[in-house]
């Protein structure tokens, strides 16, 4: 079976890098391959990959760094690869989109099953993201129609119901957001 | 345009906004920006100006004995770093002032503050709008940077998108979101070299605005795992980084004072002697305007650069140009600064060299309307049109004879400053260049 995803590998030992790579590859991903921190930001930028997995042991800015600007920048989601996961390790892990990591010597069962997971999360995760972003602006853009249709109430001393369709006609009559158009009427106001 | 924050506002604005680190930021004689990060529970006694440090840790500062110095965090420089950081950080620019309360001389900000007090006594604010050019290269597999640009990386990265570009966007939203006017943003000549203009403002407010800039653009670039340099000539053969720095006066309610509707050029009394004044110090600044053995690779024909001290309203090749706008827009735009320059220094030694031309009415030399770089050596001396220093030694010499920029930068800079160069100069001529080798070795 041919799986789907684009898969960042990072390490600066090539050999554990060729072992995933190829491990990967035969399970059809389609692999990348960095050898350093700078790169794989790089690849992450023109990729956008599914899913980045990272040696904590990097040369360069260090692992962590690297994968908080690839998820602070919603470039995609980093594992951690480790021989060592120490309390410390463990602690910094709790600030990933996905809490989990592969272990080093690579264990091929323990490693697909983690991929696989890991892509499944992420994409829920990410779907839910943009869901509560949608859900975000809607409410923001809410509040301001509802702050400017108290103005526009008051101003022309008319109904709830009238100022909002005053203020619908005019936005539509100028081609802009009702947003748009409360965002001009408060600024307006100050 | 600057904020006007009291320091309630900077402690009431942290606190609200949940702040955790502020970086008290200064700039050394050689332009680098130092750094002390305190936590918020330190930020009162800071903006009480009660934070030492050890200025003989610092480059070109001080001796031993005189180290222990004070910043004062300007409130209105309060900024909180826009991109993503473990804790919310924020930063304040700060003046240098010594264990007795005075303002330390060896401080660049403390430098072009002076100037700016004389201009002030004269009736003038000095308004100043820089265009930065700046090299993003990759970095190779170490983490190191390298010479390499996504116009010639094709071999590696095998990106659709051009990662410089969207660097570089990235950088314009960061600035925006810090309150910059972003008024141009473009891939330059060069492959990998890339420019960012910003709205001109009050000479004070522009120098932060560029160190600012530049911490952004190699913060940006880190993020985008590019490599930033503002080294004015990286590679030999294509255009180097400059810092054309577009300049006027204005009285102090913000009248512009170069213009003069009457004038065959538009430009009044004040603005030719002001020109006269830069062309007659400009071999002398230019050792602060290009402080580096680097910078004058960059000044040489055949690549944009300036070489001739001239000036002209018509074509683009000479020192100085006066660009096509009149009005409040009229300006004198000097095209020799690069970005390795301390901007506090460089912009308080064009300011003095202005402000003498004024006070000693120097008249400008004629317009040189034609291509210089297409004259013969002996129609130039004709002219009498000189050449810049051809390098920092000569550049070094030059301020050293020059007592009006001497006193722009204060005894304690010019003496370190020259330290400092003479040293590099040393270090520099002392080396075998690959273009020797490559020369020399079979020939001889």
């Amino acid at each position: 079976m041919i799986r789907q995803g684009i898969i960042v590998v990072v390490s600066s030992n090539d050999k554990i890098r060729n072992i995933i790579s190829g491990l990967l590859k035969k399970r059809g991903y389609s692999i990348y391959e960095a050898s350093d921190g700078a790169s794989a930001i790089r690849l992450a930028r023109s990729l956008k990959p599914h899913l980045v997995l990272m040696d904590f042991n990097l040369v360069g800015a260090g692992a962590y760094n690297t994968a908080r600007i690839i998820e602070d920048d919603n470039l995609s989601s980093v594992i951690f690869i480790t021989s060592n996961p120490n309390k410390n390790f463990i602690e910094l892990l709790k600030n990933m989109t996905i809490y989990a990591y592969i272990t080093i010597p690579i264990n091929p069962s323990q490693l697909y099953q983690i991929v696989e997971f890991s892509l499944i999360n992420s994409s829920k995760i990410k779907e839910l993201k943009i869901k509560v972003d949608k859900l975000e602006n809607k409410l923001r853009a809410r509040k301001k129609i509802e702050k400017a249709k108290g103005i526009i109430m008051r101003m022309y001393n008319i109904s709830e119901d009238e100022a909002y369709t005053y203020m619908r006609k005019k936005s539509m009559d100028r081609c802009i957001t009702m947003e748009q158009l409360a965002e001009e009427i408060l600024k307006d106001k100050n | 345009m600057r904020k006007r924050y009291s320091k309630e506002d900077v402690l009431k604005i942290s606190k609200d906004l949940g702040v955790e680190f502020i970086h008290l930021q200064f700039t050394d004689i050689f332009g680098v920006m130092k750094n002390v990060a305190i936590t918020i529970e330190q930020l009162e006694k800071a903006l009480n100006n009660e934070i030492m440090f050890d200025g003989s840790s610092i480059d070109g500062f001080v001796r031993i004995e005189e180290s222990d110095m004070y910043l004062r965090p300007d409130p209105s420089t309060f900024v909180i770093f826009p991109w993503a950081t473990q804790v919310r950080e924020a930063r304040l620019i700060c003046d240098i002032y010594d264990k007795n309360g005075n303002p330390f001389e060896g401080c660049p900000r403390n430098a072009l503050k002076r100037v700016l007090k004389e201009a002030e006594e004269m009736g003038y604010k000095f308004n100043v709008g820089p265009e930065c050019e700046f090299f993003l290269f990759y970095t190779d597999e170490k983490g190191n940077p390298s010479l390499v640009t996504h116009d010639n990386a094709g071999y590696f990265d095998l990106a659709p998108v051009d990662l410089g570009e969207s660097a570089r966007r990235d950088m314009v939203l960061t600035l925006k979101d810090m309150g910059f006017e972003i008024e141009a943003s473009h891939h330059e000549v060069a492959p990998g070299q890339h420019e960012i203009d910003f709205k001109y403002d009050d000479a004070l407010m522009t120098a932060d605005n560029i160190m600012t800039f530049k911490m952004v653009v190699r913060i940006i670039a880190q993020r985008h795992g590019l490599h930033a340099t503002f080294m004015p000539k990286p590679i030999a053969g294509i255009n180097g980084s400059g810092m054309h720095t577009n300049m006027s006066l204005a009285t102090l309610d913000g009248k512009n004072v170069f213009y003069d509707e009457n004038d065959e050029l538009g430009l009044s009394k004040v603005a030719y002697n002001f020109l006269g004044g830069l062309i007659k110090h400009s071999r002398a600044f230019t050792a602060i305007t290009n402080p580096t053995v680097n910078s004058y690779k960059r000044l040489v024909p055949g690549y944009e650069a300036p070489v001739y001290v001239a000036w002209s309203a018509s074509n683009r090749s000479p020192l100085i140009r006066v660009p096509a706008k009149r009005g409040n827009s009229t300006r004198l735009e000097l095209r020799s600064p690069d970005p390795s320059a301390n901007p506090y220094l460089a912009l308080a030694t064009i300011l003095k060299a202005g402000l003498d031309g004024i006070k000693k009415e120097i008249e400008p030399p004629t317009p040189v309307n034609g291509n210089i770089y297409n004259m013969s050596g002996k129609e130039r001396k004709e002219q009498g049109i000189l050449s810049l220093p051809s390098n920092i030694y000569e550049a070094v010499k030059e301020l050293s004879n020059d007592e009006i920029i001497k006193e722009a930068l204060g005894k304690h800079i010019y003496d370190r400053f020259v330290d400092a160069i003479e040293l590099e100069w040393k270090e520099y001529i002392t080396r075998v260049t690959q273009w020797e080798i490559d020369k020399y070795l079979t020939k001889f």
